[in-house]
């Protein structure tokens, strides 16, 4: 059943692109897509090991750097006195350099801030990405500071010497995009799916106990921050080749915030979630922009941030899950009355 | 529930088809306007707004273009470069404008160029600065403020009357400030002026002290300063209260002296602001009626006559892109680009024509605007004593 | 030598304020385990109370400057009130997460209501500096430390000379002790939360007529104050004074001899060298990890 729905929704994402027609909603999507991703990948941490990262957009945001740098080429003075040239390099060469960084960068912060919980590890992350922030600001021989990084290559496939493309088109980014997010999305439920996912649940739920039965707790925190930091890297370098501009504020706050949002409205530590509280949070401003200004927009996310949190903390995809089940339930227990046949209420784990 | 999802499809069909209703109306022309309306220099945006609004408002009321309304779209890029990029996506794609005006700093204009290249749309550049707009061989380029080198040149024939000997400068850390930077150091030895300290400071910084401190330090006599006018609000007075003993001097053409009496107070005596527009004294224009007609207008609608030093680039702004629609006969990105080599339009700072600047065949459009200085003298503005 | 001088100057003028953001962050933190996402907002909230009193209603600055904090401890009983109570006992990610929302909430609302377009606001203090050989103060920042000073000292004998401190800092060692013995807890609670935004509002009032009012202005006072508070260690009241004055100190040097640019990084280095190497922050007091 699920399985059938997610194909058909697939499916539906795969044959947009045909009968859209307006180039400007395509290009809303990609936008969308991207933070899709990006909540996706929050999610691991949030959702499954239970550890309110606010620093994401620091890997999302080092991924659309190393992408960028690499595919423009850059050269730097290093510390040790010497100059580093790098030319430019091929797109996906860059794009997954980046998504490697960007793991590392995972590995680094999870070392360092999984040996502390709560509210340390909130203010550790969120320095951690200022940190990040004001390197790329401040670091004007490299990153071009505030004057951002301009004319990125946009992704293109070649054949040396035979054939070449260049996507500059909204069509196959959009497809680009697709991909990504499918690929993201199969990981993701592969990891949390296996005994590693299992483990982080238990530790999320309690734990001491999960210690006491011998998860090396910090060794599968730093595992999930490292396939989590390298997905929004992914995300990252998604977004610099197709808006082909990267400037400081891709690691602004805010964005961590709007991932953090798209993730507890659809539902942590779902597989849907995310990708539900995206769509709503990546197309919403567009429907209401005719409406309401940017202001008044930002404070109805707030708002229902805060009722999300407060009156329906799992999210949506949970509580409508929830709701469908009970509707099945009573309907097969008015067949079984008629029919005698045992429902199956097979009722998945809300991790389905 | 299920009405309900009902209703709220049909509300965002609805719109939609506004949306596309509005897009088919054939009976305007329009023009894309990108401009930061929030954010950190939300107050320049929201002038030169202004000023682009006093220009299509005149326009229509003299029977438009071609016989046809000028429409402007405006979108708001929120001070912002990724949202410049966004704006100009939406304005190009969307609303299908064939001519753009923006995106105020070089920053953003920078960011929005490639998208210009992308979608063959020329845009008219009414505020930013830096060097490297015109000369990255972008030929859908038009730029009718001056470059930093164009101002800093221009500043030269007054270091006599200054009497420099040795000058500081403070910038705002991006291309514009830098820029600046780069062009008046290189102005200033160029003329034997020793240069001292170069210090920057985070467009978004309040607390200046820190740079302010090493400048006292340095021994020049005079401080060069390029940001917006908050920010030079902010330098003004913390320079004041550390009594760092330079004259200053700012540049960029985004100063409002009339905000800095008014924020700064006395804090903003004896400072000089090198202006594109002194609306003080609009006899010192060359088109002097042109920028008392301007003035008048902007007090009739009764908007902030602090950002009549902004304001007037969004006129002139418009007025060339009008200009540059009637010569070409028709509303078509390309036509419009062509004739804007041969547009010769009467505006607030003078005469606006284009020359080429940048590599041989893809030159992008330069103007060559006149430069101003004010001093603020107890509160007054006033013209200097040379 | 002289710069040296006007430096230290400098930053123990700003250290005042920043100090004064400090202690109000790490109280909540410390009594009602709540990070505290609005505590910038309150900063801005009293900054444009001030500028509302001062340039709009044109009342006498000083009695403005009480206004603008009286509003601020409104605003946060009423935080508290709404969007804390409801939530009592939840863990510390729920409540950041409201907290959060708040923010959001907050800071769009002060650009709606004032736009984008900065205020600024002026004082009675002669614009004229208070010189001192090569180095000079303005009278008014003067005066902000001095009202500082008198707000931290004003609000550690709060904590520790009356009953209601005491109720406080029982409810700190051990709430359901304290809940036991009689204490109201949810009054406290209401009560730290007001204090904390009132100190938060004061920073923003003080300084409001230092520098610009922005609808975004405490987004730069929120980050600096977690930074003070992680330095002087989540919870501690006399960490975060000292806290303040550090932070300002590496700011105005590092911004003053290694680079303008990195002025702000210098605190979030601060942070993360402090949890890296002494997570309790950098003085000595027995304090859970939250």
């Amino acid at each position: 059943m699920n399985r059938a729905l997610g194909l058909g929704f697939l499916a539906f994402l795969v044959s947009i692109p045909f009968w859209i027609g307006d180039q400007y909603l395509l290009h809303i999507l990609i936008n969308a897509g991207i933070f899709v991703i990006g909540a996706m990948s929050l999610n691991l941490l949030l959702g499954y090991t239970g550890q309110l990262s606010l620093g994401h957009v620091a890997f999302f945001g080092i991924g659309a750097y190393t992408s960028a740098l690499l595919s423009l080429g850059f050269d730097v003075t290093t510390f040790w006195g010497g100059e580093l040239v790098v030319g430019p390099q091929p797109v996906w060469l860059s794009f997954l350099a980046g998504i490697v960084l960007a793991g590392l960068a995972g590995w680094f912060i999870g070392r360092i801030s999984f040996k502390v919980r709560g509210a340390y590890f909130v203010i550790i992350t969120i320095s951690f990405a200022e940190v990040t922030k004001l390197v790329a600001l401040n670091w004007v021989d490299l990153t071009e500071g505030p004057m951002a990084l301009i004319s990125i290559p946009p992704f293109s496939v070649s054949i040396p010497g035979i054939w070449e493309a260049t996507f500059y088109g909204k069509t196959p980014n959009y497809y680009i995009m697709l991909a990504i997010g499918v690929v993201s999305y199969i990981v993701i439920k592969r990891l949390v799916n296996s005994r590693l996912g299992r483990a982080m649940v238990a530790l999320r739920e309690n734990e001491p106990l999960a210690m006491s039965v011998g998860i090396d707790v910090t060794r599968y925190l730093v595992l999930a921050a490292v396939v989590s930091a390298a997905i929004a890297g992914a995300a990252g370098g998604l977004y610099t080749h197709y808006v082909r501009i990267v400037d400081p504020d891709v690691f602004l706050f805010i964005y961590t915030v709007t991932m953090v949002i798209m993730v507890i409205t659809g539902g942590k530590g779902t597989l849907a979630g995310p990708i539900v509280g995206g769509i709503i949070f990546g197309v919403l401003p567009e429907i209401l922009r005719e409406f309401m200004g940017p202001e008044a927009q930002w404070v109805t996310y707030g708002a229902v941030m805060i009722a999300i949190v407060m009156f329906l903390p799992e999210g949506i995809v949970p509580a409508l899950t929830r709701f469908w089940e009970r509707r099945k339930e009573s309907r097969d227990a008015s067949d079984r009355m008629i029919t005698g046949r045992a429902a199956s209420s097979a009722t998945e784990t809300p991790s389905e | 529930m299920r009405r309900w999802i009902r209703s709220l499809l049909v509300t965002s069909a609805a719109a939609g088809i506004g949306l596309a209703s509005a897009a088919s109306a054939a009976d305007s022309i329009k023009v894309g306007v990108t401009q930061p309306l929030t954010g950190a220099v939300a107050a320049s945006g929201n002038y030169v707004t202004n000023g682009a609004k006093i220009a299509a408002a005149e326009i229509n009321a003299n029977g438009g273009v071609m016989g046809k309304k000028l429409e402007l779209v405006i979108e708001d890029n929120k001070s912002n470069p990724k949202e410049a990029v966004v704006t100009a996506e939406k304005l190009i794609v969307r609303d299908e404008v064939p001519v753009l005006m923006g995106a105020w700093s070089s920053t953003y204009t920078l960011a929005v160029m490639p998208k210009l290249m992308e979608y063959g749309v020329p845009m008219v550049v009414e505020t930013s600065s830096s060097g490297k707009i015109t000369t990255s061989g972008n030929p859908w380029v038009f730029r009718i403020s001056p470059t930093s080198e164009m101002e800093a040149k221009s500043f030269a024939g007054n270091i006599e009357d200054f009497g420099i000997e040795k000058a500081d400068m403070l910038v705002v850390n991006n291309d514009w400030g830098r820029g600046a930077a780069d062009e008046f150091s290189g102005m200033l030895e160029a003329n034997g002026v020793e240069v001292g300290v170069i210090e920057t400071m985070d467009a978004s910084a309040q607390d200046l002290s820190a740079q302010l401190s090493k400048i006292k330090e340095s021994g020049g006599d005079t401080l060069f300063v390029t940001s917006g006018v908050e920010q030079l609000t902010l330098v003004l007075k913390q320079a004041n209260s550390l009594r760092v003993p330079h004259r200053i001097i700012t540049t960029g053409g985004s100063q409002s002296p009339s905000q800095l009496i008014e924020q700064a107070g006395e804090a903003a005596s004896g400072s000089y602001h090198v202006l594109f527009f002194a609306p003080w004294f609009p006899e010192m224009a060359p088109n002097a009626d042109v920028a008392q007609r301007f003035v008048d207008q902007w007090n009739e609608n009764g908007y902030n006559a602090a950002g009549l030093t902004e304001g007037f680039r969004g006129y002139d702004g418009i007025k060339t892109i009008a200009a540059a629609i009637e010569k070409a006969g028709k509303a078509e990105p390309e036509a419009i680009r062509d004739a804007l080599w041969n547009v010769k339009v009467n505006g607030v700072n003078g005469d606006i024509s284009f020359i080429k600047q940048g590599p041989e065949g893809r030159e992008s459009g330069q103007n060559i605007p006149n430069v101003y200085i004010v001093k603020i003298e107890n509160g007054e503005i006033v013209k200097p004593e040379f | 030598m002289d710069q040296l001088l006007q430096h230290l100057i400098n930053a123990l003028i700003l250290g005042g304020t920043y100090a004064l953001l400090g202690i109000g962050l790490t109280m909540i933190f410390g009594i009602m385990n709540v990070v505290n996402f609005t505590h910038g907002e309150l900063y801005t909230f009293g900054a444009y109370m001030l500028f509302f009193v001062v340039m709009v209603l044109g009342l006498n600055f000083f009695v403005s400057l009480a206004v603008a904090v009286v509003l601020g401890i409104i605003l946060g009983a009423a935080i508290e009130f709404t969007l804390l109570r409801p939530i009592r006992g939840a863990n510390i990610d729920t409540t950041m997460l409201v907290m959060i929302g708040a923010w959001i909430v907050m800071q769009n609302s002060e650009q709606w209501i004032w736009s984008g377009i900065a205020k600024s606001v002026s004082t009675p203090f002669p614009s004229d500096p208070l010189v001192f050989g090569p180095i000079s103060v303005s009278y008014y920042r003067v005066f902000v430390f001095a009202a500082a000073i008198l707000l931290i000292v004003g609000a550690h004998m709060l904590i520790h000379r009356t009953k209601l401190g005491k109720a406080m800092r029982a409810t700190f060692q051990d709430s359901d002790t304290a809940a036991l013995m009689g204490i109201n807890i949810n009054r406290i609670y209401t009560a730290t939360f007001a204090l904390g935004s009132g100190l938060a509002a004061a920073a923003g009032a003080l300084l409001a007529p230092v520098f610009v009012v922005t609808p975004t202005m405490g987004n730069i006072a929120a980050l600096k104050a977690f930074a003070i508070v992680i330095l002087g260690g989540l919870g501690n009241f006399k960490g975060a004074t000292i806290g303040g004055f550090i932070l300002a100190l590496v700011e105005e040097f590092g911004a003053g001899y290694i680079s303008s640019g990195y002025r702000d990084a210098m605190g979030f280095l601060l942070i993360i060298a402090v949890l890296l190497f002494r997570p309790t922050g950098l003085f000595k007091q027995a304090e859970r990890i939250g």
